[in-house]
C-alpha cells in the first residue's frame, strides 16, 4: 500500500490531469513551501508544488543565471518542456531570491491563467511579521476569491485548515514510527511518502495515510536498520542518494528538509482569527534558514530531530549555491557535532554522481561504525 | 586564400615555442599550394596565441575568424558552433559573417574536447574510437556529474558496474552537447546551425548534439577546423 506514494511520485503530473478532468478544478502550482495552501484548498484548488526532475536539462540557460541554485533551473525546465502545461496558475510566497527569479522566468515564459507573488516577509522573527502577514493573507484570499468567482466563507477557511491539519498530523504520526529500532519504512519510502503531500489532493493523501497507518504496525523491513542517520538540508527529493544510502548500511530515520518534515511539522492553531491562524502557521513552521533570522532557531530543532530519533549520524546535503543554507551549513555542522552527532557534509547538484557520494557515506558509516567498537 | 580559394593548407601541433609552430605551418601551407613566401600579401593570425606571431601583419578574434568563416563556407549560417579542445563557443553572426552575440563556456571543461579526451582515456579507446563506440550504444545512461573531474570518476564508477563501453562513450557525448546546446541557447538557438571546431569530427558527439537539440540534421563543416583560420584569411582580405 505504501508504494503508492511512489507512484503518486513518478506520475505526478498524469495524477494533476487526472485530478483536473475528475473534478474540473483548478491545479496550481506552488513555489517553495511558504504558500498558505488552506486559503487554496477552501478555494476547491489543487496545490502542486513545483518541482524538478533531477534529470539533466538544457532549457534554463537564457533565464537564470548559472550561479543560482540547480533546483530553481531544474524546476524552472520542467516548465519549460512542458511538463507543467496543466496548471491554471502559479503562487510564491516569498522565499529566496533564485526562486523569485524561478517565478518571474515562469510568468515571463509561461503565462497562466493566475501568477501571485506573496511578498512573505524574511524577518518572520520580527513581532511584525503577524499582522504584517496576516493582510498579505487576507490580499492573496481576495484574489483567489476574485479568480474563482466566489468567495471564500469561514466555514471554507475552517475546511481548507483541518483538510491541512489532518495530513500534517497523520504524516508526524507516521513518522513516528521511524523512531521504532527497526523502522518499518526506508527513509526512500518516507520521502515519497512526504513529499507527495505537497501535490497530491491533500484529502486523498491523508486517506492513504490512515490506511497505510494501519499496516505500519505489522510491518517490517527485510534488513536490519544499520546506522540511524539523519538529512539535513534545502530541498532534496533525490531517491537515488536516499536508496544509495539505505543499500550500503543506513537508514534514513528522519529529515530535516523542505521536500520532507519542514513542510508539514507545525499545524495551524485555531484562535478565532482564521487568517491570522493561517499567516502564523508559516510564521512559526520550523523555519527554512532564510527565514531564520537573527535567532538560528533552526538548529535546535535540528538537534531535537536528532536526539528524538536517536539519529547516529547527520548527512548535511548543501543544494549547490543555496545561499541561506551555505550560510547556515558551517555552524550547523559545528553545533551538531559539538553535542555528538557526527555530520558528513555533501554538495548536491540536480543529478549526482552516486559512485564518489558511495564512497563518502560509506567511511562516513564506517568512521560510526568505528566510535560503537571502541 | 586568393580570390576566394583556398590555396594551401596546413596543420601542425602547437608546442612551447608559438612562433616557430605558426612557421612550420605556414611552410607546409606554402608547399601544399606550391607558392613562395613572397607571393604571399598579408598574413592575418586567429586562436589563443594569435597575437604572438611577429610575422602577421594583425589579428582577428575566434569568435570573428569563426563566423567569417563559416558564412564563406555556408552563407545561410546564423549560429556558429565552435567545441574546440579547451573551449567551445556559439557565435550568432548575420549574413556577412559579423559577430552578433557569442557565449563561451566559461566554467567548465565538462563542455569541451579535453573532457571526451579524458574520458576515452577513462574508457582505454583512442580518441577516434570514441565516436563510433558511442554509436553503438544500446541505452541512454546519464551522465550525473556536472564537472570533468567529477565526471572521470563517475565514468569510472559505471565501468565497475560492468556498465557496456559504448553506453558509456554515449553517456560521455551526451554531458558534452548538453553543456554546448545550454551555451547555444544562450545566444538563442535556431536551425541554421552550423558545427565547426575538432570535436565536429567526432561522430558520437554529433549524434548526440543532434538529438539534444532536436534536430535531424545539423551541418557539421567538411574540415572543421580549418574555418577559423579560413576566417582569418577572408579577414586579411577585408
Amino acid at each position: 500500500m505504501i508504494e503508492q506514494f511512489k507512484e503518486w511520485y513518478i506520475n505526478r503530473h498524469a495524477y494533476a490531469k487526472q485530478w483536473k478532468e475528475r473534478t474540473g478544478g483548478k491545479v496550481i502550482g506552488t513555489f517553495c513551501t511558504y504558500v498558505p495552501e488552506e486559503i487554496l484548498v477552501a478555494a476547491n484548488m489543487l496545490p502542486a508544488r513545483i518541482l524538478g526532475s533531477h534529470e539533466p536539462q538544457d532549457v534554463t540557460e537564457p533565464h537564470i543565471f548559472g550561479m543560482f541554485c540547480p533546483f530553481c533551473r531544474d524546476s524552472l525546465a520542467q516548465g519549460l518542456k512542458g511538463r507543467f502545461n496543466y496548471l491554471d496558475g502559479v503562487v510564491l510566497a516569498h522565499s529566496c531570491i533564485h526562486f523569485r527569479q524561478t517565478f518571474n522566468s515562469w510568468r515571463i515564459h509561461l503565462p497562466v491563467e493566475f501568477a501571485y507573488y506573496i511578498p512573505m516577509p524574511n524577518t518572520a522573527q520580527t513581532p511584525h511579521a503577524p499582522a504584517y502577514h496576516r493582510a498579505e493573507v487576507d490580499k492573496f484570499k481576495k484574489a483567489i476569491e476574485e479568480y474563482a468567482g466566489r468567495p471564500i466563507a469561514e466555514q471554507d477557511l475552517d475546511r481548507g485548515i483541518e483538510i491541512l491539519n489532518r495530513n500534517r498530523r497523520l504524516l508526524r504520526k507516521a513518522y513516528e514510527h521511524r523512531k521504532l529500532d527497526n523502522p518499518p519504512l526506508t527513509g526512500e519510502e518516507a520521502m515519497y511518502m512526504a513529499v507527495t503531500s505537497q501535490f497530491i489532493d491533500k484529502e486523498e493523501h491523508s486517506n492513504l495515510l490512515e490506511a497505510v497507518l494501519k499496516e505500519l504496525p505489522q510491518r517490517k523491513l527485510p534488513r536490519d536498520a544499520g546506522i540511524r542517520l539523519m538529512a539535513v538540508g534545502s530541498e532534496n527529493d533525490d531517491a537515488e542518494f536516499f536508496k544509495m544510502v539505505e543499500n550500503v548500511g543506513g537508514t534514513v530515520v528522519i529529515d530535516e528538509q523542505c521536500a520532507g518534515s519542514r513542510y508539514f511539522w507545525n499545524e495551524s492553531v485555531p484562535n478565532g482569527d482564521r487568517l491570522a491562524a493561517i499567516a502564523n502557521r508559516y510564521l512559526d513552521r520550523p523555519a527554512c534558514p532564510v527565514k531564520d533570522y537573527p535567532a538560528h532557531s533552526r538548529f535546535q530543532h535540528v538537534l531535537n530531530l536528532a536526539k528524538d530519533y536517536r539519529a547516529q549520524g547527520a548527512i548535511i546535503m548543501q543544494e549547490k549555491f543555496c545561499d541561506p543554507h551555505e550560510g547556515d551549513n558551517p555552524r550547523l555542522k559545528k553545533y551538531l557535532e559539538e553535542n555528538g552527532i557526527p555530520t558528513l557534509s555533501l554538495e548536491f547538484d540536480s543529478t549526482n554522481p552516486l559512485g564518489p557520494f558511495r564512497i563518502r557515506v560509506e567511511a562516513f558509516l564506517e568512521t560510526i561504525r568505528g566510535e560503537e567498537l571502541f | 586564400m586568393e580570390d576566394g580559394k583556398i590555396k594551401g593548407k596546413a596543420m601542425v601541433l602547437s608546442g612551447f615555442d608559438q612562433e616557430e609552430s605558426a612557421r612550420e605551418a605556414l611552410e607546409q601551407a606554402l608547399k601544399e599550394a606550391g607558392l613562395a613566401r613572397e607571393a604571399i600579401g598579408i598574413i592575418v593570425t586567429t586562436g589563443n596565441g594569435r597575437k604572438a606571431i611577429s610575422f602577421a601583419k594583425g589579428d582577428v578574434t575566434e569568435a570573428r575568424a569563426a563566423a567569417l568563416g563559416a558564412v564563406f563556407l555556408y552563407p545561410t549560417a546564423r549560429t556558429v558552433i565552435d567545441v574546440g579542445a579547451e573551449e567551445s563557443r556559439a557565435i550568432k553572426c548575420d549574413a556577412t559573417g559579423k559577430v552578433l552575440d557569442f557565449a563561451v563556456n566559461e566554467k567548465c571543461a565538462a563542455g569541451s574536447g579535453a573532457f571526451t579526451e579524458a574520458m576515452a582515456r577513462a574508457l582505454e579507446v583512442p580518441l577516434e574510437e570514441l565516436g563510433p563506440l558511442s554509436l553503438r550504444a544500446t541505452q541512454t545512461i546519464p551522465m550525473n556529474a556536472q564537472c570533468a573531474v567529477f565526471a572521470e570518476s563517475e565514468v569510472i564508477s559505471l565501468i565497475h558496474s560492468k556498465t557496456e563501453k559504448a553506453d558509456i562513450a554515449r553517456a560521455v557525448h551526451d554531458g558534452l552537447s548538453s553543456r554546448v546546446v545550454a551555451m547555444v541557447r544562450r545566444v538563442g538557438l535556431n536551425t541554421e546551425l552550423v558545427l565547426i571546431g575538432g570535436v565536429a569530427h567526432n561522430p558520437g558527439f554529433v549524434e548526440s548534439f543532434k538529438r539534444t537539440v532536436g534536430l535531424d540534421d545539423v551541418r557539421t563543416a567538411a574540415e572543421p577546423d580549418f574555418v577559423g583560420a579560413i576566417g582569418a584569411a577572408l579577414a586579411a582580405a577585408e
